[in-house]
């Protein structure tokens, strides 16, 4: 290494706080918080484990279906939660903590609190308001409230793993797919119940559909993933007054409530307009904006932490490290992607792995950079990560690849805009055939 | 330093936690103090929701908490003193006896109640046809009936210590009496 890579960039300086070099996941254990959190999350589970148990007992097959068709369904969700933060992957016991927050302290919190509330609308306002307002009103006051402290919680135990905004979405993004997972299987116990029809699996499938397909896309991961992000503005946003972070961290938290409080709203509950299209468009113009708003926040938030990572290698100069070529890519998921196919173009699985190695060894280094205040020659973290990125370098180069780059005769759109095109309209076709299948029946 | 440090996570953890308590155990307490009775204004019909109406019976309150209007499927709890009159209306696409198999399910799924007795064929004033029977729990004794029609079922549960319930039941069976779908009266 021949360079010092304090730069960190310009406007996006502040936009991450990398986690100290001395804070070590066993500190936690020292906190008050770490225990209560502990505690907590054990009734959490008791009481979710009592609600479950009393599920299998009664309808054992639909409850057992429902958990393993859920379980299943959060795995895209926790993969593409995971990868969004690719160059400071967060802990993943930090993160299972997040998504138990969300399935059984959250769920089983909420049960009490949104029953409450819904009787004390219609005992002070009536029965008829409550009916129609109480989910609107009950579900993003009392849920949001629940996973939000999810997320505090994290911020008790693990400081230091919150680094930049997206690390908060990240974190809200899971309670929320706890919460969100947890609810769905309930649902559809419930849904056998309601039915009347014994222990059969075709109300999980019906509820399945709906809330996991239909509704999934904007649901509770999305709302948290907000309000994880005004948090995480919050606290990471030190240079800014605390006035001006105090407003992040409401406009964080009331864009959660307010998306929350429009998809349970019954306006165009019937959809807008007649028939199945008229569906559809009311669920498109409750869910859309708010799913593209995340994304967006998201795009930001992951390009200004790639640009703060990436400023540190860039500033060794150090072509072995990484090429230009190398830099450019390296902040944008889909051009490593493009990268790893082009490695792959042209060596092989070999190549391939070989790009990705590359690529992890790279964003690992930026990460110790970006830990020390100034570059120790003898720091064995850092040298043991330069040596990694150079053997990865050795391995391309002897596969006669030694850059790992996109390739030059790439498509002028990019692969992910086409697949990302073709599966919302995919998505829009599938949903209306869903509604227009079940206005038929 | 350091003790403050821990102590500021220790005050984060217990609002945390006091914010749990709230909703878990605050929220529910303040609901019980609110009392679930609403009076009903005059004596018109009672929309239950769901497309079904019924006449109440007389000095009938409602209980809001356990009513719940609706489109599709709705709910009136009815209270006569300790007597409680409930109507539930469901969407149901079987049969009258399946339909009837379906509450005497729910009502023997409650500790210590037992049906009693055969159920015989009942008919509304607007001309839905149901079946109705007994049931009894400990301290207590109870009638329902379910109807079917329009795709919907209406299920009717009254129950009530037998002396209470003998004062009142004349009222609620008039009251069953005028249970309509629709535009029905």
């Amino acid at each position: 290494m021949t360079a010092v890579g304090q730069t960190g960039g310009r406007r996006w300086r502040f936009s991450v706080r990398p986690t100290p070099r001395p804070a070590r996941a066993l500190k936690s254990l020292q906190l008050p918080a770490f225990w209560l959190l502990g505690l907590i999350l054990l009734a959490g589970l008791a009481r979710l484990g009592g609600i479950l148990r009393a599920d299998l007992a009664k309808y054992p097959v639909a409850t057992t279906s429902a958990i393993i068709l859920f379980a299943v369904y959060a795995i895209p969700f926790w993969l593409f939660i995971a990868s969004m933060d690719f160059l400071e992957r967060e802990p993943p016991l930090l993160m299972a903590t997040a998504f138990a927050w969300g399935g059984a302290v959250a769920t089983t919190a909420a049960i009490p609190g949104n029953q409450a509330v819904h009787d004390l609308l219609a005992k002070l306002i009536s029965p008829a308001f409550a009916a129609t307002w109480g989910p609107a009103i009950a579900g993003p006051t009392i849920e949001e409230l629940l996973k939000a402290l999810g997320v505090v919680m994290i911020v008790l135990v693990a400081r230091k793993q919150i680094n930049s905004v997206l690390d908060g979405m990240v974190y809200g993004a899971l309670v929320g797919l706890g919460f969100q997972v947890v609810e769905d299987i309930v649902y559809a116990v419930n849904a056998v119940s309601v039915s009347g029809r014994g222990d059969g699996v075709g109300p999980v499938v019906a509820t399945f559909f709906l809330r996991g397909f239909l509704a999934g896309l904007w649901s509770h991961t999305l709302f948290t993933a907000l309000a994880g992000a005004g948090i995480a503005w919050f606290l990471v946003r030190t240079d800014k007054p605390v006035w001006w972070r105090a407003g992040g961290l409401a406009v964080g938290l009331g864009l959660a409530w307010l998306t929350h409080f429009i998809w349970n709203s019954p306006l165009f509950a019937d959809g807008i307009g007649s028939g199945a299209a008229g569906v559809l468009l009311g669920m498109l113009g409750k869910g859309l904006p708010a799913l593209v708003m995340v994304l967006a926040l998201v795009w930001v938030a992951r390009h200004r932490e790639a640009h703060f990572y990436v400023a540190h290698l860039a500033a060794l100069h150090d072509p072995a490290i990484a090429t230009p070529g190398e830099l450019q890519i390296m902040g944008h998921g889909h051009l490593r992607a493009d990268a790893r196919r082009y490695g792959k173009a042209r060596c092989g699985r070999a190549g391939e792995r070989a790009v990705r190695g590359l690529q992890t060894a790279q964003a690992r280094l930026a990460v110790e950079l970006s830990r020390v205040s100034h570059l120790d020659p003898a720091d064995a973290l850092l040298i043991y990560c330069r040596d990694e990125v150079l053997a990865q370098r050795q391995r391309l180069v002897a596969l006669g690849h030694p850059e790992a780059i996109v390739s030059p005769c790439r498509p002028a759109v990019p692969r992910i805009v086409v697949l990302g095109a073709l599966g919302a309209v995919l998505l829009v076709l599938l949903i209306w055939q869903a509604i227009r299948s079940m206005h038929a029946a | 330093m350091v003790a403050h440090r821990l102590l500021r996570n220790l005050a984060g953890g217990t609002a945390v936690l006091a914010a749990l308590l709230v909703v878990v155990f605050g929220l529910p307490a303040l609901n019980r103090a609110v009392p679930n009775d609403r009076s009903l204004t005059g004596q018109q019909r009672y929309e239950v929701g769901a497309g079904v109406s019924v006449q109440p019976p007389p000095s009938a309150r409602i209980d809001a908490s356990k009513t719940r209007p609706g489109a599709d499927r709705a709910a009136v709890l009815f209270l006569l003193g300790a007597v409680r009159y409930a109507i539930v209306v469901t969407p149901f696409d079987g049969g009258i006896e399946d339909a009837a198999g379906r509450l005497r399910t729910k009502i023997k799924a409650t500790q210590g109640y037992q049906v009693t007795g055969d159920e015989d064929g009942v008919r509304t004033a607007s001309g839905i046809d149901g079946l109705a029977g007994g049931y009894t729990a400990p301290g207590r004794c109870g009638r329902y009936a379910v109807f079917l029609t329009g795709g919907v079922s209406i299920e009717v549960t009254v129950s009530g210590a037998e002396f209470e319930l003998g004062q009142v039941i004349s009222g609620i069976d008039a009251s069953i009496d005028s249970i309509a779908y629709g535009g029905g009266r």
